[in-house]
Order: C-alpha cells, then sequence, then structure tokens
C-alpha cells in the first residue's frame, strides 16, 4: 500500500514536467491561433511516444499503466494542454487496425474529441483532425471526418476550439466496454489536478511578493486561510486521483466508483481552486494578460467531460466500495 | 503506488474481524458519567487481556509494534464490527500522554504510566488550554513555582475533557515567572487526586458536561513528573500535538463514510412534509452523494497519508489539511441530515443515543473547535505546507 509516486514513477513525471513545460508553456495562449493541438506539437508528441503511453507494446505503445497516463495528464493539465491530447491517446488505446493505430501513436493523422450535444455532436480539437473519438461509459467509436462539414462557434476556453457538426460522419472502429471511458475520466481529472495545483501555485506565489498596507499578502489571514483551503482541495483530489489510477491499474472491482470520485473531486477542486485564485489576485486577476483566466476557462471545458457534476452524483449515491 | 496489502496485513485483519466477530461488548456504551468511563476502562482492559491494545505503539512498551498501516485496518475493523469508539474517555492517555511519554518520558514515568495506560487502569484529560489561552496557547499563565523536590502550581485550565473520570493530566504550566510565550514552560504529570485541584463542569450546548474548568491551588507535583526540561515543555507539547494530528482521528476519517451511507439509508425512508421521500429530492441527493464523494477522497487521504508516514517514520503536515477536510465533511452530513429529518430533528433532550443525528449536528463545532481550531489549522497549513509569510 504506497499512495504518491515513487521509483520510476517519479522519473516519468520529471520528464512529463520538462517536456510538457516547453512543447506547450501555458504563456502560448496569450498568442492568436494557439488553441488545440497544432500539427508540429502533434507530430513532436507522436515521436516522443507520449501517445502510445498506455498502449500495450506488441501494438507498439510503451506499455505502461493507468498510473504512468495519469502522471503524464497531470503535467498537460498544469500547462492548459489542449484535449486532443487525450482524445489522441484514447484513439491511439482503441483502434484495432495495425496502420491506423500506428498513424494514431506517431501523431500523422490528428485525433478530435466528439461529444453529444442533443441532436447536435460537438468537436473538441484541431480542425486539421482527420479522425474524432468519442467516448461513453459503454462503448467508443472512431469515426473519420473527411468530407464532413463543420460550424465553427466561438470558444470561451482559448485552450480549445469548438465546433459542431449535425450528422455522425462515418464508423471506421468501435469498442464495447469502458476501458476508454476510465482512461478519459483518468486523463480529465488527472488535467483538472495539475490545474487546481498550478491555482495553487500562482496565488502562493504572489501571495510572498505583492505588498498591500505594508505587508506582503500572504500575511493576512484574509489571504492565508483561502489558500489553506486550496491546498485542502489539492490534497483530496490528488490522493483520490492516486487511488483510482491504482485502482485501474490493479483491475479492482470498485475502480469504476474511485474514478467518478477522483473525477468529481477533480472537477470541484479545480473550480474552486481557480476561482479563488483570480478572486485573492485581485485586479490583476481578471485581466487578459493574467494566466488566471486560462486556468479557469480550462477547467470549465474539461469539468463537463468524463463525467459532469450531475452525472457523477447520480452515479455515486448508491456506489458501494470493495473492502 | 500500488493498493496491495501484505499477507501479514490480511492475516492481521482476519484475526481482528474474527476476535471482534464475539468480543465487542453487547450492552450500549452509557451516554456520560461515571458509568461510561468504567465502560471505557473495561472494554480497554479487554483488548489489553486479549493483546490488541495500542497496535502502533513500540513493542518494548506493550504494543504490537504495527504499522499504521494496521492501526488503519484495526479501525476498519472496529467500525464494521460497530465496536466501541476509539474517542472515548481513553483517548488523551491512548493518543497524547503514551506516545508522548514512551517519546519524552525517563525511564521511571514510562515504567510507572505505560501498562497503566494500556491496561485502562489510568484515564488522562488534557491541561494545555486556559480560559485566556486556547488558540494562542504560548500565552498560557498557570505559574508551577519550583520549591525543593516539588512544583507547586497555581492558576486555571479551560475546556478540560472528562476531568472528573482522569486518574492524570497532562499540564503545560509557565515555570518561568520572567519568560514569554513558548520559553519557560513545563510539561508535568499531574495527579488528579492531589489536594488543591477543583474541578468545575462546563455545562456545553449538548446538555452535557464533558468538559470542564479545572482550578489550581498550591498543588504540589513532584520534580520527577517532569516530561522533558524544566523549561522546555513546548518542545514536549508539540510532540503530543503531533501525535492527535497523525494518528488520532483515523477512526473518525474511516466512520465518515459508513455514516453517509446510514444517511442515505434514512434518506430513502424518510418522508419530507411534503409526501416525498427525502432521497427524491434532487437537492438532498446530489448533496448526499457529494458527501458521500467526500467521506472515500477522505479515506484515500488517511491511506495516502499513513503510507508516507510508515515509511518516513515522521507524521507530516497533512494532519491539519486532514481535519479541516474532515470536520467540514461532518458539518455538510450533519446539516443534511437536518433536512431529510424534519421536525423530529429538532427534538433533542441531550440524550445522545436517542438523537444522535441532533447531537452530531451540534457537536460538529466541539469538532472544528476542538484540538486546535479549523483557524489555527489553516494557519498551520499556510506555514508549513504552503511557506506563506508569517502572520503572526
Amino acid at each position: 500500500m504506497y499512495l504518491a509516486p515513487e521509483g520510476h514513477e517519479e522519473e516519468i513525471t520529471g520528464a512529463a514536467a520538462a517536456f510538457v513545460a516547453d512543447a506547450m508553456p501555458i504563456d502560448r495562449l496569450h498568442s492568436t491561433g494557439s488553441s488545440d493541438m497544432a500539427p508540429s506539437l502533434r507530430q513532436l508528441l507522436g515521436e516522443m511516444g507520449w501517445f502510445g503511453l498506455a498502449v500495450s507494446e506488441t501494438a507498439g505503445g510503451s506499455g505502461l499503466s493507468a498510473v504512468e497516463h495519469a502522471l503524464f495528464f497531470r503535467e498537460i493539465g498544469r500547462q492548459c494542454g489542449p484535449v486532443d491530447v487525450l482524445a489522441q491517446c484514447l484513439a491511439a488505446n482503441l483502434a484495432t487496425d495495425d496502420r491506423l493505430r500506428a498513424e494514431i501513436i506517431s501523431g500523422e493523422r490528428g485525433v478530435a474529441l466528439l461529444v453529444a450535444d442533443g441532436d447536435n455532436h460537438r468537436l473538441i480539437g484541431s480542425a486539421d483532425s482527420c479522425l474524432a473519438v468519442s467516448v461513453t461509459p459503454g462503448s467508443t467509436r472512431l469515426f473519420s471526418l473527411a468530407g464532413t462539414p463543420t460550424a465553427s462557434r466561438p470558444s470561451l476556453d482559448p485552450a480549445n476550439s469548438l465546433r459542431v457538426i449535425e450528422a455522425l460522419p462515418a464508423k471506421l472502429d468501435e469498442c464495447k466496454g469502458d476501458d476508454s471511458w476510465r482512461l478519459g475520466q483518468l486523463g480529465a481529472a488527472a488535467m483538472l489536478v495539475g490545474i487546481a495545483e498550478a491555482a495553487l501555485d500562482l496565488i502562493v506565489d504572489y501571495a510572498k511578493i505583492r505588498e498591500t498596507f505594508g505587508r506582503k499578502i500572504g500575511s493576512w489571514q484574509a489571504v492565508r486561510h483561502p489558500c489553506a483551503d486550496m491546498a485542502v482541495r489539492v490534497e483530496a483530489a490528488r490522493a483520490q486521483l492516486w487511488y483510482a489510477a491504482t485502482a485501474v491499474k490493479e483491475a479492482r472491482a470498485d475502480a469504476a466508483v474511485h474514478l467518478d470520485v477522483a473525477k468529481h473531486m477533480a472537477n470541484t477542486g479545480a473550480l474552486a481552486n481557480t476561482d479563488t485564485n483570480i478572486q485573492l489576485h485581485g485586479g490583476i486577476g481578471v485581466t487578459d494578460e493574467h494566466n488566471a483566466h486560462l486556468l479557469m476557462k480550462h477547467a470549465l471545458l474539461l469539468s463537463r467531460l468524463f463525467g459532469s457534476k450531475r452525472m457523477l452524483l447520480g452515479r455515486l449515491l448508491n456506489a458501494r466500495l470493495e473492502d | 503506488m500500488d493498493l496491495q496489502y501484505s499477507d501479514a496485513d490480511r492475516e492481521f485483519r482476519a484475526q481482528a474481524r474474527e476476535w471482534l466477530k464475539t468480543n465487542v461488548p453487547v450492552n450500549s456504551r452509557p451516554a456520560e458519567g461515571f458509568a461510561a468511563a468504567q465502560f471505557d476502562r473495561d472494554w480497554q482492559r479487554k483488548l489489553y487481556d486479549h493483546g490488541w491494545a495500542g497496535v502502533a505503539w513500540p513493542k518494548e512498551f506493550g504494543g504490537l509494534g504495527l504499522s499504521g498501516l494496521r492501526q488503519v485496518i484495526w479501525y476498519e475493523e472496529l467500525a464494521r464490527a460497530h465496536g466501541p469508539h476509539h474517542i472515548n474517555t481513553t483517548y488523551v492517555a491512548m493518543m497524547h500522554a503514551g506516545p508522548t511519554v514512551i517519546a519524552r518520558g525517563t525511564g521511571a514515568q514510562k515504567a510507572a504510566h505505560l501498562p497503566r495506560i494500556l491496561s485502562g487502569e489510568a484515564l488522562w484529560c488534557q491541561g494545555f488550554s486556559e480560559p485566556n489561552a486556547g488558540s494562542d496557547l504560548a500565552s498560557l499563565k498557570t505559574r508551577g513555582v519550583v520549591d525543593g523536590d516539588h512544583i507547586v502550581v497555581t492558576g486555571a485550565k479551560m475546556w478540560t475533557t472528562d476531568a472528573q473520570y482522569a486518574d492524570y493530566q497532562e499540564l503545560l504550566i509557565r515555570t518561568d515567572p520572567a519568560s514569554e510565550r513558548h520559553k519557560g514552560l513545563t510539561w508535568i504529570i499531574c495527579d488528579m487526586k492531589t489536594s488543591g485541584i477543583d474541578i468545575k463542569p462546563v455545562r456545553t450546548m449538548m446538555q452535557d458536561e464533558h468538559v470542564s474548568m479545572v482550578f489550581y491551588d498550591d498543588v504540589r507535583i513532584p520534580i520527577a513528573n517532569v516530561v522533558g526540561e524544566i523549561g522546555g515543555g513546548w518542545s514536549t507539547a508539540l510532540a503530543t500535538l503531533s501525535f492527535e494530528r497523525g494518528l488520532g482521528f483515523i477512526g473518525d476519517q474511516l466512520e465518515l463514510y459508513q455514516r453517509v451511507n446510514r444517511a442515505i439509508d434514512l434518506a430513502g425512508k424518510t418522508r419530507l412534509e411534503d409526501g416525498r421521500l427525502a432521497i427524491e429530492d434532487d437537492g438532498i441527493a446530489q448533496r448526499l452523494a457529494a458527501i458521500k464523494a467526500d467521506t472515500i477522497a477522505i479515506r484515500s487521504m488517511t491511506l495516502a497519508d499513513i503510507a508516507v508516514t510508515d515509511r518516513t517514520g515522521i507524521p507530516g503536515p497533512n494532519g491539519s489539511m486532514m481535519k479541516l477536510m474532515v470536520t467540514g465533511t461532518h458539518k455538510a452530513l450533519s446539516e443534511v441530515v437536518g433536512e431529510i429529518l424534519g421536525w423530529s430533528f429538532m427534538e433533542f433532550d441531550g440524550d445522545r443515543t436517542a438523537h444522535p443525528w441532533t447531537y452530531d449536528y451540534l457537536w460538529s463545532w466541539v469538532f472544528s473547535i476542538s484540538g486546535g481550531t479549523n483557524e489555527i489549522q489553516r494557519e498551520i497549513t499556510a506555514d508549513r505546507v504552503l511557506g506563506l509569510p508569517r502572520s503572526r
């Protein structure tokens, strides 16, 4: 029983943190045309093998587990990385055709995330994606977007664009079961934990230098105490993320319950922490040039994917844990 | 990371479950008074006689010398068997005084006190807070004057839980009158039968008298009872508090999950004023589910903390964050149950057995104030976890 990164898990965390901070630093989002996973970034991630992290070695991946998957996406979250990175990973795990899978793992073909919205469908991801993956707790489908007309919508979140398609495109592959849903939940929860941590880091750093009434604001209890509450939310969401990731890795019977809890704690932790981060920054916190709003907007997007509040709480009310 | 229990962990769980099955007291614990204290002593004695006392205490001092994880397993099994709650009149002895004497006591103090604590023969109470020194503990004024081989104590302590039943007290006093704040304090073992001690129970809003004010009028305590150095009491007191913030509330943390499930069952059979079952109300159902998620995360936090502490041997500062999380969840649960129960929640005469949910609602404030208020826990978190500039 051990619930914190150790050994090679720490190495992966360090490598992922350094790579992601360099390849998709959050500051990129202050430049126009920076949304989604651009083809060059996709190619870079492909060359480094990140999309095949949790794909078995015989299928051309690295053969690592749900735990490393979560560690990687936590770092993606800290930099407000685009959701396409997760879609690409899920498609790599799903595709049964060897050639198609190889093209996804290498980043040659881009994958967007497709989510149902009433009678329409929404696409989240790069406009040059030629594939889309749609994931529910019961099945995962891979679609070809070739020739599918899409309508662009303005996106609140600078990290990802939003498009709408009216009819479902041609299905390339389908897989029953919840394997992709689990990796999707874990990836989204991990990104949200990364965002909750990044928000806490931002305000703690600022509270150590900014002064009001002749004192560092971090010495005022009006600032210290909400920061302590942010730390509690991070601690709870992170411990639950580690538990859920390990439960998936070890195929425990109650892994799905722990995933729902992990996503819920990550949703509430990231939304509350990005909110408090803006408030405690004061005026600078509402400016476009600051990163505070980027974290909040990406948290809003991710909180709607792979388990929204209403869905998760509905499932959890009567859920049971194993010993 | 892994969630695997070792074979020895599983064996321990099986043995605990088997023993508890036939040994948990049949009679329920009296709500308060000397009968409750006697019930706690008897249960502790039974644990001692059967080799279950002090799971995480070192072997050389009579414990089982097992890991924090085994302690978690024990509490899980105790809760499953509906056994006596570990936060009772033996709590200060087992969770504060014992560990402090083990860490800082002399050989004679260990020999005199540890076996009697483990066997339930000696109950302890705490004497840290004062009428004018609560959150600001270091401002305490109760005076101790060295007189030959004794220290003569004069002053008053406040919020002393179970003082009426205790045999000993962990007493923190100022032995250097010229000293300020954390300097010049002394941690001393006070025999509660010493002459000059007067206990005045303080009635709480739960209508019970579990806390008291304790007055000291020239109380003579042997210098041999000092734990640590004369003047080094703050360091000993910090050790005491770190034990509480480490393993102290594990039982409560794990039990919350079962309590929320009981509340969900209750909502499934209790009708609201409008005739609907409480669980059919979306607001109530969502809040219960969110609290349930919190309790599951609390369990994960507990296991994560314990595993790290077992490896490093040092309880980290996470205990303060844990207490914030647990007290908040406890309060949220009490509040939603208040809505589920409607008017019957308003019936209360102080009997916690007859009105457990109302009692728990009232107790939620005791929980978030005692053992360091939530505001102090936030200060500790801001200082030690986040490294923010000091506020004081």
